[in-house]
Parts: C-alpha cells; sequence; structure tokens
C-alpha cells in the first residue's frame, strides 16, 4: 500500500468518525416516529456532545488515576478497532493477518478500562452495572468468534477486511449461512452496545442498566469521550452486520457510498423497529439470549461443515 | 557455559559457608540483617552474569553447545541444548527481581524478630537445584536434582510452620512431590532398560518396543503435568501457594511449574513422534485447565489462592500451545510445530513474568494490610499509586490484552488455529474454531477476574483501617523490571520471538528451519500498539487542556439520596462475580450462604460465599475418608510405641531385599 492511499484512508476514517453519531440520531428518530411522536432533531447526538464539551468535568472523591485515564484509552482503542474494519467502499486503514484476534481484544481493552473506571467511583451503582457488563462480556465473546470466526476459518482468511471480501453470496447454503450469522452478529450488537432488548439507553433507571450505570457518575470531557466511544461502537457493530451484505468490488465511488449508506439507513430503522416492538429483558434472562445467538451460530456452522 | 557453573559455585556458596561463619568472628557479620544482605548480594551477582551468558549462548552461541567439563566431571552429565538453555534463562530471569524482592522480603521477617538463616540457604538450594534440572543429561543427576528442587522448596514453604494452614497446604504438596517422583523413577527406569544408557541424550527405545513409547507418554505427563498443575492434577497448587512465604510461591508459580512443561517438551524430544490422538488429549485437558482455572480463580476471595488458580489457567494456556504442536508432529507439518510449541514457549516466558509480578504484589500487600481476603482491602491507589499502576500492567498483561506481552503470545497460539485449519482441511477448521473460541472465552473470564480484584483490592475506599502502605525500594525495583520486561515484550516482540524460532529449529522441531513465527506481521502490530500509545497521549492532552477551560473538580459520588455513605456499602468481590459463578456452580462448588433479616426488627443478617475445588473436595477428600476407615479396620499392629513401627519398616525392609536378591 502506497503512503497517498494510507493518508488518503486515515483522512476518510476521520471523516466517517465525525459522521458517527447521526446513526444514533438517526435510529432515535425513526424510533420516536415508530411510537408516534415528532422527537428529537436526528443531529441530537451532536449537540449533546456538544454541550459535554463545554461542561465541567466533576469526578468521584475517592478516584484515582484509572478514573482519568480510563475514557481517553476507552476512546483510542474504539477507534483503533474502527480502523481495522472495511467500511464499505473503504478498505480498511488497518489490515494484517491475523487482525481479527486484534480486533476482539481491543474490544476488550477498552472494556477492561471501562469496567476498572466504574468501579473506581467506589459506589455500588456503578459496582452493579461493571459486574454485569464483566458477566455479559464472557457471553458475548464466544458469538464473535462462532460467526466471523467461523467465516475466517472456511474461507482461510484471517483479516477481517478479507473475511468480508471473501463472502460471495453464490450458492443457497451459505447465503442461508450469512444470513444466520448476521442473524448472529445482530445479538452481538444489541448486547455489546447496550441497546434494547438488553439494556435500555434511554432510562435512568440504575438497577436495571448496564453500561449507562457504568457512566452514572461521569461528566464533561470523561462523559464525553465515553458517549463517543459508544456512539463508535455502535456504528463498529453496524459495519460489522451492513458488510455482510455491502458487495465489495464496487468501481464506481458514488455508488459504493450510496448503497452503503443505504445499508446503514436500513439497518437504523430495523434497529429502531426492534427496539420499538420489544420490550427489555429481565436481567437473569440475557445470558440465555446469547447463549441463544451462540447456539444458533454453532448449528449454522455443523450444518454448513457438513454441507460442504 | 564453563562460566555458567562458577555462578552455580558462588550461589552455593552461602549454605557451604554458613556454619563456618560463627568461627570467623567477623563482628558484622553476625547480625542477620547484614547476613540477608551477604547473601542476596552473592546470589544477585552471579545471576546477572549468568543470566547474561545463557542469553548470550541463546542469541549467538553455537547451538547446541558441545564438550562442556567441569572440575574433571565428564562432559555428558549436562546438556546445554537450545531448549535447556531456553528454560534455564527464564528461571535465571526471574530469579533476578525475586532475589531483590526477597531482600525486601526477608528484611520483614528480621524485624520480627525470627532467624531467617535457614530461609536464606533453602532459596539458595532452590536456585542452584531449579537450574540443575534443567541443565541435567543424565538420569539420575536429574532426578536427584529434582527431588532436591522439590524438597527445598517444600522446606521453604513451610518456613512458618508453627501456623496450622501452614502444615496442611504444604502436605498436598508434599504427598504431590513423591508421587511425582515415583513415577519420574518408573519413566527412567524404563527409559535406561531400552537404551542400556543413562543420558537423557542418549535415550532411544528399542525398535521391538512396540507400543511402549504410548505407556511412557502417559506416564510423563501425569508425573510432569501434575508438577505444571494441569487440571485433573492442580489440586496441590490453590493449597500450598497461600501458604508459602511469598519469595517461594512466587519462583513456585512462576518457574517451578514450568519445569513440568520442560519436562513435557524433553519427552517429546526422547520419544518418537506420537499418534496424533495423543496431542488431542493434551489440548482438551489444557483447555479444561484453562477454562476452569480461571472460573475457579473467579470464585476466590484469597489472593494468593485466586493467582494459583490463574497459574492453572496459564499452564492449560501453554499445554493448548502444545497440543498443537502434538497434533502438528503427527502431520508432519513444520508450520504447524512451530506456532504451536512457539506460543507454548514464549506464554512459559510471558506467565513467569506477569505471574512473579503479580505474586511479588500480593505480598507487598499482605505485609501492609496483613489479610490476604481481598474482601477487606481497598482503597490502596490513594496511598500507593505506582504499586497500583506496576500491578495493574501485569493484570492487563496476564488477561492477554494489548498492548502487553499476554496478547503477544496468545496470538501466537491463535494463528497456530488458523494454521492447522488450513494445512489439515477436513473436520479441523470445526474443531479448531472450537479451541479457538475457549481460548476467547477464557480471555473474557480472565478480563472478568482481574478486572475483579483490581478494583476491589486497589480502588474505592479501605475497607479495613491502615496506617501507612509502604513499599521498599527493593519491592519497586523488583516489580519494575517485570513490568518492564511485559510493556517491551509486548511493544517489540521481534527479539523474543528470535530467541524462539532458534530455540525450535535448533534440534526440536525435526526438519528444515520454519520462518513461519517471523511471517505474522509483527511490525503492524507494533505499529498498532505505537499509534494507540499516541493516541492515548494526545488526547490525553486535549483533554487535559479542555478540562483546565471548563474546570474540574472533585465530589461525593450519588449515594441516591443517602448520606452517610461507608467503605462497607462499596460493591463486593462476591457480588461482583456471583452472576458468573452460579453458571458453573456445580463445577465450582460455588455454595452461598443467606441469612436475612426477616422480622419487623430485623435481627443481624449475614452473607457468605465459597467455591471448594472439586477434585480436592469431592474426590480427594473422600478417598481419604475412605482409607482411614479402612486402615482403621485392619490397625492390628497398632502400638504408641515408635520402636514398633521401626522394627516393622527394618522387617518389611529385609523382606523385599531378600525378595529382590532371590529373584536376581
Amino acid at each position: 500500500m502506497d503512503l497517498i492511499s494510507l493518508v488518503l484512508r486515515i483522512l476518510f476514517l476521520i471523516i466517517i468518525i465525525g459522521l458517527i453519531p447521526l446513526f444514533p440520531g438517526f435510529v432515535n428518530k425513526q424510533k420516536a416516529a415508530f411510537t408516534g411522536r415528532i422527537g428529537p432533531s436526528v443531529f441530537q447526538p451532536y449537540y449533546e456532545l456538544r454541550k459535554l464539551l463545554r461542561k465541567e468535568t466533576v469526578n468521584s472523591t475517592g478516584s484515582s488515576f484509572i478514573s482519568l485515564i480510563s475514557p481517553v484509552i476507552n476512546f483510542v482503542a474504539v477507534v483503533a478497532a474502527l480502523a481495522m474494519l472495511p467500511i464499505g467502499f473503504l478498505d480498511s486503514v488497518i489490515s494484517f493477518k491475523g487482525d481479527i484476534i486484534l480486533f476482539a481484544y481491543l474490544l476488550g481493552l477498552a472494556r477492561f478500562f471501562q469496567i476498572l473506571a466504574a468501579m473506581d467511583i467506589g459506589s455500588s451503582f456503578e459496582g452493579m452495572g461493571a459486574a454485569r457488563e464483566a458477566t455479559f462480556a464472557v457471553f458475548a465473546e464466544p458469538i464473535f468468534f462462532f460467526t466471523i470466526g467461523s467465516i475466517a476459518f472456511i474461507s482461510g482468511f484471517t483479516s477481517i477486511s478479507e473475511i468480508y471480501l471473501s463472502i460471495k453470496l453464490d450458492n443457497v447454503a451459505y447465503i442461508v449461512f450469512i444470513v444466520v450469522c448476521s442473524i448472529s452478529v445482530f445479538i452481538l450488537a444489541v448486547a455489546e452496545c447496550s441497546r434494547m432488548p438488553v439494556d435500555d439507553p434511554n432510562t435512568h433507571l440504575e438497577l436495571t442498566m448496564i453500561h449507562e450505570v457504568m457512566i452514572l457518575d461521569n461528566s464533561g470531557m470523561d462523559l464525553y469521550l465515553y458517549q463517543y466511544s459508544s456512539y463508535i461502537k455502535l456504528f463498529i457493530y453496524a459495519i460489522l452486520e451492513a458488510s455482510f451484505f455491502y458487495p465489495f468490488g464496487v468501481q464506481s465511488y458514488v455508488f459504493g457510498i450510496t448503497l452503503f449508506a443505504f445499508i446503514i439507513l436500513m439497518l437504523s430503522t430495523f434497529l429502531a423497529v426492534v427496539e420499538t416492538v420489544t420490550s427489555r429483558f429481565r436481567m437473569k434472562n440475557i445470558p440465555y439470549y446469547l447463549l441463544f445467538a451462540t447456539a444458533i451460530g454453532v448449528l449454522n456452522l455443523l450444518i454448513i461443515t457438513f454441507t460442504k | 557455559m564453563q562460566f555458567f557453573f562458577y555462578t552455580l559455585l558462588i550461589q552455593l556458596a552461602f549454605p557451604v559457608f554458613i556454619p563456618f561463619i560463627k568461627n570467623l568472628k567477623i563482628r558484622h557479620l553476625t547480625e542477620e540483617k547484614n547476613l540477608s544482605a551477604v547473601a542476596h548480594a552473592l546470589i544477585l551477582l552471579s545471576l546477572i552474569p549468568g543470566f547474561a551468558s545463557t542469553f548470550a549462548a541463546l542469541v549467538w552461541g553455537n547451538l547446541p553447545q558441545q564438550g562442556i567439563s567441569f572440575f574433571g566431571l565428564p562432559e555428558e552429565l549436562f546438556r546445554f541444548d537450545s531448549l535447556a538453555l531456553y528454560f534455564l534463562g527464564v528461571i535465571q530471569l526471574i530469579a533476578i527481581p525475586l532475589t531483590i524482592y526477597s531482600y525486601s522480603y526477608v528484611n520483614h521477617y528480621i524485624e520480627e524478630g525470627r532467624p531467617v538463616k535457614s530461609f536464606l540457604i533453602i532459596y539458595s538450594l532452590v536456585l542452584v537445584s531449579t537450574q540443575l534440572v534443567v541443565i541435567a543429561n543424565n538420569a539420575i543427576i536429574f532426578l536427584v536434582c529434582w527431588e532436591m528442587m522439590s524438597i527445598t522448596s517444600y522446606l521453604g514453604m513451610v518456613f512458618e510452620r508453627e501456623k496450622e494452614e501452614v502444615q496442611k497446604g504444604s502436605f498436598y504438596y508434599l504427598v504431590v512431590s513423591h508421587v511425582i517422583g515415583f513415577l519420574l523413577y518408573i519413566f527412567f527406569f524404563l527409559l535406561h532398560n531400552q537404551s542400556n544408557s543413562w543420558l537423557i541424550s542418549d535415550f532411544r527405545l528399542t525398535p521391538d518396543s512396540g507400543s511402549l513409547f504410548i505407556f511412557l507418554y502417559a506416564i510423563s505427563f501425569v508425573a510432569f503435568g501434575m508438577k505444571a498443575g494441569f487440571m485433573p492434577f492442580h489440586f496441590w497448587l490453590p493449597r500450598a501457594h497461600p501458604v508459602a512465604p511469598t519469595v517461594f510461591s512466587t519462583f513456585l508459580s512462576g518457574v517451578i511449574i514450568k519445569t513440568g512443561i520442560y519436562g513435557i517438551l524433553r519427552t517429546f524430544q526422547i520419544l518418537p513422534a506420537p499418534p496424533e490422538w495423543i496431542g488431542w488429549c493434551i489440548l482438551i485437558v489444557a483447555m479444561f485447565s484453562a477454562v476452569f482455572g480461571v472460573w475457579y480463580a473467579l470464585a476466590q476471595h484469597d489472593i494468593k489462592k485466586l493467582l494459583a488458580y490463574h497459574s492453572v489457567e496459564n499452564i492449560g494456556i501453554i499445554g493448548i500451545g502444545i497440543g498443537l504442536g502434538f497434533i502438528g508432529s503427527a502431520y508432519n507439518s513444520i508450520p504447524i510445530q512451530i506456532l504451536g510449541f512457539g506460543g507454548a514457549l514464549l506464554h512459559t516466558l510471558n506467565h513467569a513474568i506477569f505471574k512473579s509480578l503479580l505474586f511479588m504484589g500480593s505480598g507487598i500487600l499482605y505485609q501492609n494490610l496483613g489479610t490476604r481476603n481481598i474482601e477487606l482491602m481497598g482503597g490502596v491507589v490513594n496511598k500507593a499509586k505506582y504499586f497500583v499502576l506496576l500491578f495493574l500492567i501485569g493484570s492487563v498483561a496476564i488477561s492477554g490484552i494489548p498492548p502487553f506481552n499476554g496478547f503477544i503470545s496468545e496470538f501466537i497460539i491463535y494463528n497456530g488455529f488458523f494454521k492447522t485449519a488450513k494445512e489439515l482441511q477436513s473436520y479441523y477448521p470445526l474443531l479448531m474454531l472450537i479451541s479457538m473460541v475457549v481460548l476467547a472465552l477464557v480471555g473474557g473470564l480472565a478480563v472478568a477476574c482481574f478486572t475483579k480484584i483490581n478494583s476491589i483490592m486497589f480502588l474505592g475506599t479501605a475497607r479495613k483501617e491502615t496506617k501507612t502502605f509502604h513499599v521498599s525500594v527493593y519491592d519497586y525495583t523488583a516489580l519494575t523490571i517485570l513490568a518492564g520486561l511485559c510493556i517491551v515484550i509486548g511493544f517489540y516482540p521481534f527479539p523474543f520471538i528470535g530467541i524462539v524460532n532458534r530455540v525450535l529449529s535448533t534440534g526440536f522441531v525435526s526438519g528444515n528451519s520454519s520462518a513461519e513465527l517471523f511471517s505474522l506481521n509483527w511490525l503492524m502490530i507494533s505499529f498498532v500498539f505505537v499509534s494507540i500509545m499516541a493516541g492515548v497521549i494526545t488526547t490525553w492532552f486535549w483533554k487535559k487542556a479542555l478540562m483546565k477551560k471548563y474546570g474540574a473538580r472533585i465530589s461525593d459520588p450519588w449515594g441516591c439520596g443517602y448520606d452517610r455513605l461507608d467503605a462497607r456499602m462499596q460493591y463486593t468481590a462476591s457480588s461482583f462475580a456471583d452472576e458468573l459463578n452460579e453458571v458453573s456452580k456445580s463445577v465450582l462448588v460455588y455454595r452461598k450462604k443467606i441469612e436475612r433479616p426477616l422480622d419487623i426488627f430485623p435481627s443481624k443478617g449475614s452473607f457468605s460465599s465459597h467455591s471448594y475445588d472439586l477434585v480436592d473436595y469431592k474426590i480427594l477428600q473422600r478417598i481419604y475418608g475412605y482409607m482411614v476407615s479402612l486402615f482403621a479396620r485392619i490397625e492390628i499392629l497398632s502400638h504408641t510405641d515408635i520402636r514398633y513401627y521401626i522394627a516393622l519398616i527394618l522387617v518389611t525392609i529385609t523382606f523385599y531385599s531378600l525378595l529382590a536378591f532371590l529373584w536376581i
């Protein structure tokens, strides 16, 4: 890869990071429409971020350097993970043999420090959220490998962008396989990004939340970085999902951009529909929900292995 | 390498000369403090050049090194081939910071007014015997050194022998050591029978030995696996580690259990290539060790017990690498062997580094807080920020999270899975995928476990009154060396990959050397790590600037309207891990005792949770119970007088000796 294309890709990545808050904006707007409200503008996430940026940062009395450094590590790790994904028409900035492992572990790095920072506050509420995050992450981890990982093993590629490039929807068994994989990934995305029906991003009932309760006591710059990284994380999973259906290798940029934007938009609609028609699960049932995704992933894998 | 023997002699100098020190009449030397300083300085000064020579031999020397004789001893008694040198290097590398740490640890004993001479002697002997184990080429010397290593580490373990828990906990280790010794005798005698030589390098099986080698593999795995702590034989680790002085539990967990790994790899080198199912057996046992090791760790409250279970987990990860290597050798595939064994070897080094770091940290915590129970700790970060940072580096590294060294070795093993699937095809992709998911699950559980202990032990406010938290300069030096190694191997793995590759290509993996380890894109990984570092620093300064502009302050956390928050209302380790422990309740033997405050005027409520080891609690203790009741019934010759017992032993020995004579 030459330097100019690398610089271009990094520039595009920065632009995309700038556009990311639009995605939750779209989701919320559509959710409002489905429930018969007008709802806030799609730019609302931007307004909120701008507001946070100008607020005073308040830290808890007993907190340590972990509270200070964690939002930064969280943000950078998530951005690095995003840089490994092919964003539709754009090749990934970082791509090498085995980067699927680094991708999963970078999200692990973000999670590690998020949990620590939540516990650093020294209040039981954050503790609850942190414990849940740690628990559900254990169940969520296998799903990623049973879906994206299984495609890696089938195609023989170990870099995420190559894995997605290898998907050619040409026979029926494989199409079914990919569709089931995409369902698993969707379930994973819902859990990892704290959306309904696992977590409700809109309530502030601390006993029932996961992600929101971890950042309950954060404010100002810290909250800004946490919010932004959670938007980026949502978008990462949106890309993981959308890339299943994006026909890689499209030559025309205009067509590529339009198509990718369209898929992402469809995805936001789907997410909005799911969030409208489902209600939150009881905490006890979330592991089963995640195990369900694992189970269909395993079954799917068995089927594709034995039909080949 | 002759030089190395001189360093060993210096390490032995202290135990040999200590009886004469009194007669020397040097006034200052009779003081315990100076004695300990001299002993540690001697060991340290001999370890550093010793390590340097091992390192130089590994990197630049001609491997395997030949023709080293010492004091007229036959030169084939010791062997400095790549595998021996690698493990020797690991031992010496860990021993350097450990010795520095040991000095400050022994000072605590001296302050308590405990005589420490025996501690120093045992420490020197354990170091020397462990180093000799890995280079011994004569089976008898190997067995002698092995026994010496086991016995001296046992003696070190019972240093605080007046405590009851020490006697109980170390007993398991003693018994296990004997069982291992017994199995190793069978192993080496059988090999000697076959090859008519006592030299390990000369061990060959005769062509008509048939499937004897499978039996030998089995014995070797049970014996060395017991030492290493693979899952059904792990039960001695969580018993022995908490009671041993930290110096010895560090050495035990960081180094001695690795001699088990060394033994397994040596067996692989001696015996003919194993059939594939042996590889699968190791892989499955290793996966069980990894998953349940970390799951048991999650349920513990005792920091040292928890770390002991993490040793089981990491030995499991090393075992996964070895299992892959075995499968590769069954198919004669060099890339799979290189990735499998390479991952295992590098993880051996990495685990030695971060586990020593964590164990030393746990020792410092124990000395300052007077408890090993993590539920009683908390708030350490406000007293010793730098210490917490070092411990945190070790925790991130052991969870396999980038950018530290744990990730590098796990990455090699993951690539081993990919390679195996690609090379062997058919149903292998599926099996390798399942193995990969298991390793990912272990990673997830390790994150849960280490966020738990770091947050409960260090963050929040102190749950128990403590005066000051003192970490001495020596402690900091030792911890910094180890944490520095974690960072260096993480950010710049090339030299270490190079060493592992050299170890494998010079005489371990048969066939021409392969560049499989270098074909992984280490440059890119280093680049990503450095960019993340740069990103963190830039964002940090940006954040700092904005915080300055818009203000920052400190305030109490939200107490849900309750304003008398105290330390006891913080989240606890049991609640943090409860949900995950509930999932595998039956394996963990996870029990909770809840007394609810029920009445209108609530009585005092209580809650406690505990996890028992399945093997220990359900199997061993039950068998032990049966044995006790059985022997109680056949107790016909029971006398309280010891002379009867001695007479009985004498009669038995005479009987067996006569039998042996008649048989020959």
